[in-house]
């Protein structure tokens, strides 16, 4: 298992220098640049030039990305070029929100999306399986941002049960702070509960008719126990990766759903730095997103080979 | 037992946020604002959202009032030689930053040296490249020497960018913003929001009321109305056309409108072809009904105009017709330059500036007609501001108020105009001669006469069109006392309180 956890992890090295590299050269490629978007309007050629040397993008792009590179492994993430601040702080303060955020939500949509999915497998062809299809598919039908909006008009707007969008830090108070994640951790599990309980929904009828339920049964074993015990623990190695991809995509920004909200997250701190070429915090930006999403598929791999030994010993096909 | 701790956990959180809720300054003022702040340094800045932080943090040498005087701010008064030449500004003694130090002539000068740097990059440095020399005559006396006569010299230190910002600090002014404002920086987080306090030692007696100001970031208008609909926001500063119908009919809300001079234009760039013969760019401006371009764009939320030049101001020339749209008249006027069957083009407009994007498709459909095909393309802004500006033949811009008449046209017009040439690219020595002369006018008569006759040649020869000056809206709740909108757009909230 250890063996195993280090060859990932020297995987994910690889992964993230790979992906630094890629976007070095997509951003380099991109039209526009910092220099025009600061000097501004009207700005004369002698201006952006000045704008360049002193931000020191005149130089050769090796030069660039190792100066970069240099900083990131000495922990420096380097300094924004528009908000002329270092980048660690205003990464780990959105970092941390949408991780608030991606905690919140995942909970949330493992208990609910896992009991609904058992619910319709056991249930399978009754109304409650109906029940749950058809949520499901209204789940993954209606775009998210359909959902953001349709919160906002009825808890903020014609209720005004609930904060329309912003965020509160915690120091504003317990109550202030988990109201604005209302809406957006609601919006979240709209979105991602659909998949969860369909998966889980369809391994669990598949474990279901394996040889080693029916025996259990016929042992004469609860039901619970059979489905609990026996039947779930095979049931939820798809649903594990899927949640590991969805944690990852909730760190790495829910742009639509963080617009909406004016929720101030990793996706939208990417949309800003992209939107102004400013080079240092998209890559950091980038880089901690690409790392959360590794981490959360190391995560669910080392999950899926404490689950099924088969895997760590080399043995599985998956 | 443990449900028991559980239980009385979560009671205590709720007993202490509601503790922490009625705690909060009972003078907190929260205002939104529908973009992120690029930075807090005033010397870099060049949005909206980034001078309401300005005027809260920072002062200028002088200020302009919300009936458009000039009003003393930092300097008590100024002086200038008859041949308008030699500035001399007398610094107001005793003012301090919000550091604890005094403010002197010592740092008006760096401010203003930073500003001609230009790797800072400052869209106010054309403004100061008219001084030739300055120096500080003692500690509080500034003076400036000019290159060429200039009346409205003092009018430049109440521009946006040119704050007083310590000598001592300049490095580390977009962390950290210390100004001599009514407020003091107390904290940014980048899309989220930005904190001032009351400035204790502010140099305006009993000002400012407010204890505190939180400007957050919403990008959403729809949220930012129903937050003020809740209760959750004080003020939404410079709302969009669209959105204030709503504001209006909601009953705790109010809509603060005032007009400006700030225009979006429809730029023809005169060295590209079609737009190189005048009598195309006529057909176009002869083509384009203003007044159906104000529903459209702005919801009628503004006022046609000829020029930067608003109808509010007294030099507007109210006999030149605003133009209705004659497709036949423009049709006539393009067979005459060689289009008798029209032409195609492509009209650029920034995207992600509502208002620019339909002014666009307005132009795109009322040029219909007239034989004219318009393909609007929208443009990323940091694309627009690098390959299309001053760059492309035909496209949709736009521009904030200036602070008096000379620098609202002077730079557009004139052919050494500083923004003329990254624009549209027009010379006219009629025009020249008037802009030279009415910067040099004795009279009001004489002065208003003159922009007159700019304003009929702006369109008569049409470098662009400029359809409308539009209103700044403000959306305002009832507990919200002592505010009134700025026709700059600047954020003034030294007299504003609000109520329980």
């Amino acid at each position: 298992m250890l063996l195993y956890t280090l060859t990932r992890l020297a995987y994910l090295a690889m992964v993230l220098v790979v992906m630094s590299i890629l976007v070095f050269l997509v951003t380099q490629a991109m039209p526009g640049d910092v220099a025009s978007m600061i000097a501004g309007q009207f700005a004369s050629k002698e201006v952006i030039d000045a704008i360049t040397v002193k931000l020191g993008l005149d130089q050769p792009l090796i030069v660039q990305y190792g100066r970069w590179a240099a900083g990131i492994l000495q922990g420096d993430l380097g300094r924004s070029l528009v908000l002329e601040q270092p980048v660690a702080p205003i990464l780990m303060e959105a970092l941390s929100r949408s991780l608030v955020l991606a905690v919140v939500a995942l909970a949330v949509v493992t208990v609910i999306g896992i009991g609904l999915g058992v619910l319709a497998a056991v249930r399978r062809g009754r109304l409650a399986d109906q029940m749950v299809s058809g949520v499901s598919y209204l789940g993954i039908a209606v775009p998210d941002f359909f959902w953001a909006i349709v919160l906002v008009l009825v808890f903020g707007s014609y209720l005004k049960w609930l904060p329309t969008g912003g965020y509160a830090p915690l120091s504003d108070g317990f109550v202030p702070w988990a109201s604005h994640l209302v809406l957006p951790v609601v919006t979240l599990v709209l979105m991602l509960i659909a998949r969860i309980a369909r998966l889980t929904r369809s391994s669990m009828i598949d474990v279901l008719q394996t040889n080693y339920v029916k025996y259990a049964r016929a042992k004469g074993l609860p039901e619970t126990v059979v489905i609990v015990r026996h039947a779930l623990r095979n049931a939820l190695l798809p649903t594990i990766t899927v949640l590991a991809i969805d944690f990852g995509l909730i760190l790495g920004g829910v742009v639509v759903i963080e617009t909406v909200f004016s929720f101030p997250g990793m996706g939208r701190l990417l949309l800003f730095a992209i939107q102004r070429h400013d080079l240092p915090l998209i890559q950091a930006t980038i880089l901690i997103i690409s790392t959360a999403y590794c981490l959360a598929n190391l995560a669910a791999d080392l999950l899926y080979a404490f689950v099924n030994p088969k895997i760590r010993h080399g043995m599985g096909n998956a | 037992m443990v449900k028991r701790l559980v239980a009385r956990a979560v009671l205590s959180a709720f007993l202490l946020s509601g503790t922490a809720l009625s705690a909060q300054a009972a003078g907190t003022l929260k205002v939104a604002v529908d973009s992120n702040l690029n930075t807090l340094d005033p010397a870099k800045m060049k949005g909206g959202q980034e001078y309401v932080a300005a005027y809260l943090l920072f002062n200028g040498l002088t200020a302009i009032a919300a009936d458009m005087t000039l009003k003393p701010d930092l300097a008590e008064r100024w002086e200038h030689s008859a041949d308008l030449k030699t500035w001399t500004f007398f610094l107001k003694k005793g003012v301090k930053f919000h550091s604890g130090r005094e403010m002197d002539a010592e740092d008006v000068l760096a401010t203003i040296t930073r500003i001609q740097d230009k790797a800072t990059g400052s869209t106010a440095r054309v403004n100061f490249e008219i001084v030739e020399s300055m120096k500080a005559v003692d500690s509080h006396t500034v003076e400036f020497t000019l290159k060429s006569p200039y009346s409205g010299f003092a009018e430049l230190f109440g521009e946006r960018q040119a704050r007083i910002v310590p000598r001592d600090g300049l490095d580390t002014l977009a962390s950290n913003p210390v100004g001599t404002g009514p407020f003091q920086f107390v904290s940014f987080a980048p899309g989220d929001r930005m904190v001032v306090k009351r400035n204790p030692t502010y140099f305006e007696a009993g000002l400012p009321k407010l204890d505190e100001v939180v400007i957050r970031i919403l990008p959403e208008t729809a949220s930012q109305v129903a937050a003020l609909t809740t209760g959750e926001l004080d003020l939404a500063w410079n709302l969009p056309p669209e959105a204030v119908d709503k504001v209006k009919a909601t009953s705790n809300l109010k809509a603060e409108a005032v007009p400006t001079s700030t225009w979006d234009g429809v730029i023809m760039n005169g060295t590209t072809k079609p737009f190189d013969d005048v009598r195309v760019r006529r057909a176009v401006a002869t083509a384009l009904d203003k007044q159906a371009i104000t529903q459209i764009a702005l919801f009628g939320y503004g006022t046609p105009t000829h020029s930067p030049i608003p109808p509010s101001h007294p030099y507007f020339n109210k006999d030149l017709p605003i133009a209705k749209g004659d497709p036949a008249a423009a049709k006539k006027m393009l067979a005459e330059a060689g289009y008798p069957n029209g032409f195609e083009v492509t009209l650029y407009t920034p995207a992600g500036r509502a208002t620019r994007e339909r002014l666009g498709l307005a132009v795109r459909e009322l040029l219909k007609p007239a034989g004219i095909t318009v393909n609007v393309q929208r443009v990323p802004f940091d694309v627009f501001l690098k390959d299309i500006e001053g760059k492309a033949g035909f496209y949709i811009d736009g521009f904030f108020s200036r602070p008096t008449i000379d620098t609202s046209v002077y730079p557009w017009y004139h052919s050494r105009g500083s923004w003329n040439a990254a624009l549209w690219n027009y010379a006219n020595p009629a025009m020249d001669k008037l802009l030279d002369g009415a910067r040099q006018a004795t009279s009001e008569e004489e002065a208003k006469k003159l922009y007159g006759e700019v304003q009929a040649l702006a369109v008569q020869d049409a470098p662009g069109v400029i359809p409308y000056v539009i209103n700044h809206v403000n959306g305002v709740s009832a507990r919200v006392q002592g505010f009134t909108s700025h026709p700059m757009m600047f954020l003034d909230l030294r007299n504003v309180s609000v109520g329980q």
